[in-house]
């Protein structure tokens, strides 16, 4: 027996509440840090907090003109979409393929990247990278960078190309379609929310990541997340310039989730494969 | 008879087909594979290396064979650094994928939000993780933070929050999904638009209610994805590190202790090198021992 | 000619011929002899590294040295470091180093170049190596070799609000029990605010309950064990965790330098021992520019041993150019550079310095200045730098020192449970070899 339909109206308005709640408690300590990078630093500690003041953009322009802000920021960019795109290139192929033989091996060793602590391979890369003179070179950031893009890719595609019936795939084997090209023209376009997603975390994940770059960098290649650490140390904590620098830094990755906004919400999947 | 569907007889041209396919599907994934090795291989052989050997403080280095790992089974910070692991790693999990899921409901069907409030919703694990820590710790703070003027305004009692021995670990997992609900929500929004909206339609002529869609045929169909979203969290959850060494530094005491700032202070400021590197192949391994589980699950729920 | 005309006139010949010969040495030194290399320069992030490096181009005009900087904050430029040493990179010339900390530790490692000879030879002549505070040298001198120059002194101070001790009638503390018997009194005269705050963060207190320790008559070594559990020691420990615990914030065993600067200059608390080089923050916004006063930690039966220390500058053992780096060492640690930063509020480890004119202009123009060098100037003159133990482990004591007294303040142990327990610990560490 089945109950009686609630009503739309209600069924929205209560989706729309529960929004609001959600947006509240996740938006309300970001806002906290935007509105503190307009505050002088000593204010952004004081006691009580104060929703009201006014607001000042030297923690902005002290931090354009004492920091090389924007070349770390052309740092960072360099090195995340070099190691985002290393990712993607390398991890779409291999998804699809571990999708299709359901063969789990390959992408469990690139996750093993992700299973050790990162120091484990600070000293080690250190070295690799110092043999053949690569320290401070972008082409290690990447390439440390892109051990922890790979396995994002590759395993957020992993249920993405597992949606697709096998039913598509054999229907193209009968055509005599390789496998490579039954990747290129028929599952990938069928995966594209997929390849968004992954896109995204992929660029979130390196942009934010310090680690590597404390130890493969040196002064023309830092990025800009070594930078948003030096403004805490003794005798100097200066947080309205972290505040305003967490504000800077998070932006590149809140531009780019808004602009492929789109793909996510249409979906380029879907089509009348299945059913 | 030659029935064609029979895999034991095969004909010439089918097994010549089906060869050069798995020679492609190989290939495929063989940069991901080369790569992987090519960049792990070194720092891993050299790590196990290094835990079969002991490094006094002066700095002198001896081979101990399985030593460090005897002393591993017999030292109490490690056990207890296992257990605030586990019990940090199980709350957050736990806490992420419900409200993860939730979320990304709640989302999905907020059909007419712009694209900037959406990413909006999805911007706290965009933060450094250091920003947020540092951030966290201002509001926390038990004297001068907006938390406990928010709670002492309401009338309700302040909290020690992260400097109280029984509440840090809640408090930090509090944190830790505060920033990575989102990020859960965001991979379910992916598997959510993948759905095909035919079973939709059919549950929709049945008549069926919203919750019972939900139950009966939204979540057994998004399984994959919050395996997916399992698999990704709990590789990071258990190697918890930033926001405890930026808050609390394992304390109070050493109840925020997890096993990655435990060999991270043994090796980086105790220069115990060897001993450091077993208890980060241990905690490798426990990773991914999880790893494997969760993948068995992510097989047995695949359509 | 008599024998004595011939012997005058080869003393005198002598007298000038050693005369041209010290002439020419001391125009033997060149600051360009360097010229045209580049030293590189791995630095903490913290105002003495900042005031140093704002006169880089005077140094690169000086000597023709292109110098090369990579900045990272504290615990990050440690982290690098130690990746960069263990390969036995040549990559860091010159590096700044917390001997009190590291110094025994990366000594032992082999990581410092031996200055000793350089500080003989290659010394420019006004230098004067003799005017370095002799404390801070001895603390960068390991196996008779020196390891670092000293850049800056600082140590723990005691800022406290002289307007809340007028207004609950509390007097400056002249010993440290003055210390709980103020605390008590203001809690009762203003339950609002903090009568008093210091270090409760595990790795961070040591720091600062060393100079308590001290003070009050105890060391954590005698005869080669660790001495926690005798009687000055226990006084030490339950004085310092009683102090947090009652009188202190909630939430104190988190509390590091940003907790505890943010609170003080807020006006949340009455009394702050904290670093000396914390009073720029501290100063912040001019709220508590006036109503601040300032002086070492009180002496208590041990008398009055503060603890004090300096940032270092070192040449890597690995450096391929050990005596181009050690120009850029010698000059950041020169009289006319050090009193360049001393007027930047960055105290130094030199009392010719301390003495100058312009230096003592820009103390005397505000009055907790002039008691911030006052009690800079016991620092320097009664100083110690032993933050936790005196072993090459020193790192890993501070561990142990710091687990006893927050499992004091967290009330999980007794005074005799806590001491046991560390010095259990600490005597396995003193063991290794």
């Amino acid at each position: 027996m089945t109950s009686m339909p609630v009503s739309d109206t209600v069924l929205r308005r209560l989706n729309t509440l529960q929004l609001v709640a959600a947006g509240f408690i996740i938006m309300a300590p970001v806002a906290w840090m935007v509105l503190s990078s307009f505050k002088p630093s000593f204010a952004v500690t004081a006691y009580p907090p104060t929703l009201i003041f006014s607001p000042t953009t030297e923690n902005y322009s002290n931090l354009i003109k004492t920091t090389p802000f924007f070349s770390y920021a052309v740092n960072s960019l360099i090195v995340t979409i070099g190691s985002a795109g290393l990712g993607l290139i390398f991890g779409i192929p291999a998804a699809f393929a571990v999708s299709w033989t359901r063969i789990s091996w390959p992408a469990v060793l690139t996750l093993a990247a992700r299973m050790a602590p990162g120091t484990l391979f600070l000293l080690p890369w250190y070295v690799m990278f110092r043999q053949v003179g690569l320290i401070g070179s972008y082409t290690a950031l990447i390439l440390s960078h892109a051990v922890i893009t790979l396995p994002i890719v590759i395993w957020i595609l992993l249920p993405s190309f597992d949606n697709i019936p096998r039913s598509v795939f054999e229907a193209a084997q009968v055509d005599g379609c390789s496998v490579t090209r039954i990747l290129w023209r028929i599952a990938l376009p069928l995966v594209g929310s997929g390849i968004v997603v992954a896109a995204i975390l992929a660029f979130v994940f390196s942009w934010n990541y310090f680690l590597f770059a404390l130890v493969l960098s040196n002064g023309d290649t830092k990025t800009l997340i070594a930078a948003a650490f030096n403004f805490v140390g003794e005798g100097s904590t200066d947080w309205g310039a972290l505040m305003a620098a967490a504000t800077l830094i998070a932006l590149p990755p809140l531009v780019l989730a808004t602009l492929v906004q789109r793909w996510l919400v249409a979906g380029l999947t879907l089509g009348a494969v299945k059913g | 008879m030659v029935a064609l569907e029979s895999p034991a007889i095969r004909k010439p041209a089918e097994t010549f087909g089906q060869d050069r396919q798995r020679l492609e599907l190989a290939a495929l994934s063989a940069p991901a594979v080369l790569f992987t090795v090519g960049m792990i291989a070194f720092p891993v052989i050299y790590t196990v290396w290094l835990s079969f050997q002991s490094f006094s403080s002066t700095g002198k280095q001896s081979f101990v064979g399985l030593g460090n790992y005897a002393h591993l089974i017999s030292d109490n910070e490690f056990w207890h650094g296992l257990w605030v692991t586990l019990a940090l790693y199980l709350l957050s999990l736990v806490l992420q994928l419900v409200f993860g899921v939730w979320l990304a409901l709640v989302l999905f069907h907020a059909k007419r939000l712009s694209g900037i409030v959406r990413s909006l919703f999805i911007s706290p694990f965009m933060m450094p993780p250091v920003v947020a820590g540092m951030m966290w710790l201002v509001i926390l703070d038990p004297s001068i933070g907006a938390a406990n003027y928010i709670l002492t305004s309401l009338g309700l009692p302040p909290s020690d929050w992260l400097a109280s021995p029984t509440f840090v670990i809640p408090t930090v997992a509090l944190i830790d999904s505060w920033q990575w609900t989102p990020y859960v929500a965001l991979i379910v929004l992916g598997g959510l638009q993948s759905l095909p909206p035919s079973v939709y339609e059919a549950a929709q002529i049945d008549g069926a209610s919203p919750f019972k869609t939900f139950q009966r045929i939204t979540l057994p169909l998004l399984l994959p994805t919050i395996v997916t979203a399992t698999i990704l969290r709990s590789v990071d959850l258990l190697r918890f590190f930033d926001i405890i060494y930026i808050t609390t530094q394992g304390g109070p005491g050493n109840a925020s202790n997890t096993l990655n700032i435990y060999g991270f202070r043994v090796g980086f400021e105790f220069f115990n090198i060897g001993y450091a590197s077993a208890l980060m192949l241990t905690l490798t391994a426990i990773v991914f021992g999880a790893v494997l589980a969760f993948n068995r699950l992510r097989n047995a729920v695949a359509w | 000619m008599t024998a004595k005309s011939v012997a005058a006139g080869l003393t005198l010949s002598i007298i000038t011929a050693s005369a041209i010969v010290s002439a020419a040495h001391a125009a033997d030194f060149d600051w360009k002899k360097f010229q045209g290399k580049t030293v590189s320069f791995l630095a903490n992030n913290n105002p003495v590294s900042q005031t140093l490096l704002k006169h880089k181009a005077d140094f690169e005009k000086l000597t023709g040295i292109t110098l090369k900087v990579d900045m990272y904050q504290e615990q990050q430029m440690r982290q690098r470091l130690v990746t960069v040493m263990n390969a036995h990179s040549d990559e860091a010339d010159v590096f700044m180093t917390l001997p009190s900390r590291e110094g025994a530790q990366f000594a032992a490692a082999g990581w410092y170049a031996d200055l000793t000879p350089m500080t003989k030879n290659e010394v420019a002549p006004d230098y004067d190596y003799a005017g370095l505070s002799q404390a801070l040298l001895k603390a960068a001198t390991y196996n008779g070799k020196l390891t670092s120059m000293p850049m800056n002194i600082e140590g723990p101070v005691l800022y406290y609000r002289t307007d809340i001790f007028k207004k609950c009638g509390v007097d400056q503390p002249k010993t440290i029990g003055d210390i709980e018997a103020a605390a008590k009194k203001i809690k009762a005269c203003d339950p609002s605010i903090t009568p008093f705050v210091s270090r409760g963060l595990k790795p961070a207190l040591p720091y600062t309950f060393s100079n308590f320790l001290h003070n009050m008559g105890g060391s954590y070594m005698v005869n080669g064990k660790s001495a926690l559990c005798t009687p000055k020691d226990k006084a030490a420990l339950d004085t310092y965790s009683h102090l947090l615990r009652a009188y202190g914030p909630p939430g104190v065993v988190n509390y590091s330098f940003p907790q505890i600067s943010a609170l003080y200059r807020a006006g949340r608390a009455a009394m702050d021992f904290e670093a000396s080089n914390e009073l720029p923050t501290v100063m912040e916004g001019g709220a508590r520019l006036k109503d601040t006063g300032l002086i070492p930690l009180p002496p208590g039966d041990g008398g009055q041993v503060p603890t004090t220390i300096g940032w270092g500058i070192a040449v890597s053992a690995y450096s391929k150019q050990p005596d181009a780096a050690w120009y850029f060492v010698q000059w950041a640690t020169s009289p006319a550079v050090q009193k360049l930063m001393a007027v930047q509020g960055i105290a130094p480890p030199r009392s010719s310095v301390a003495d100058d004119p312009t230096y003592r202009k820009w103390i005397n123009e505000q009055p907790v200045r002039k008691e911030w060098q006052a009690a800079l100037d016991v620092l320097a003159s009664k100083g110690t730098s032993e933050v936790g133990y005196p072993i090459v482990a020193n790192p890993q004591s501070r561990e142990f020192i710091g687990q006893a007294v927050q499992s004091l303040i967290l009330k999980e142990k007794t005074v005799d449970q806590a001491c046991a327990d560390a010095d259990k610990a600490l005597d396995a560490l003193i063991a290794q070899k």
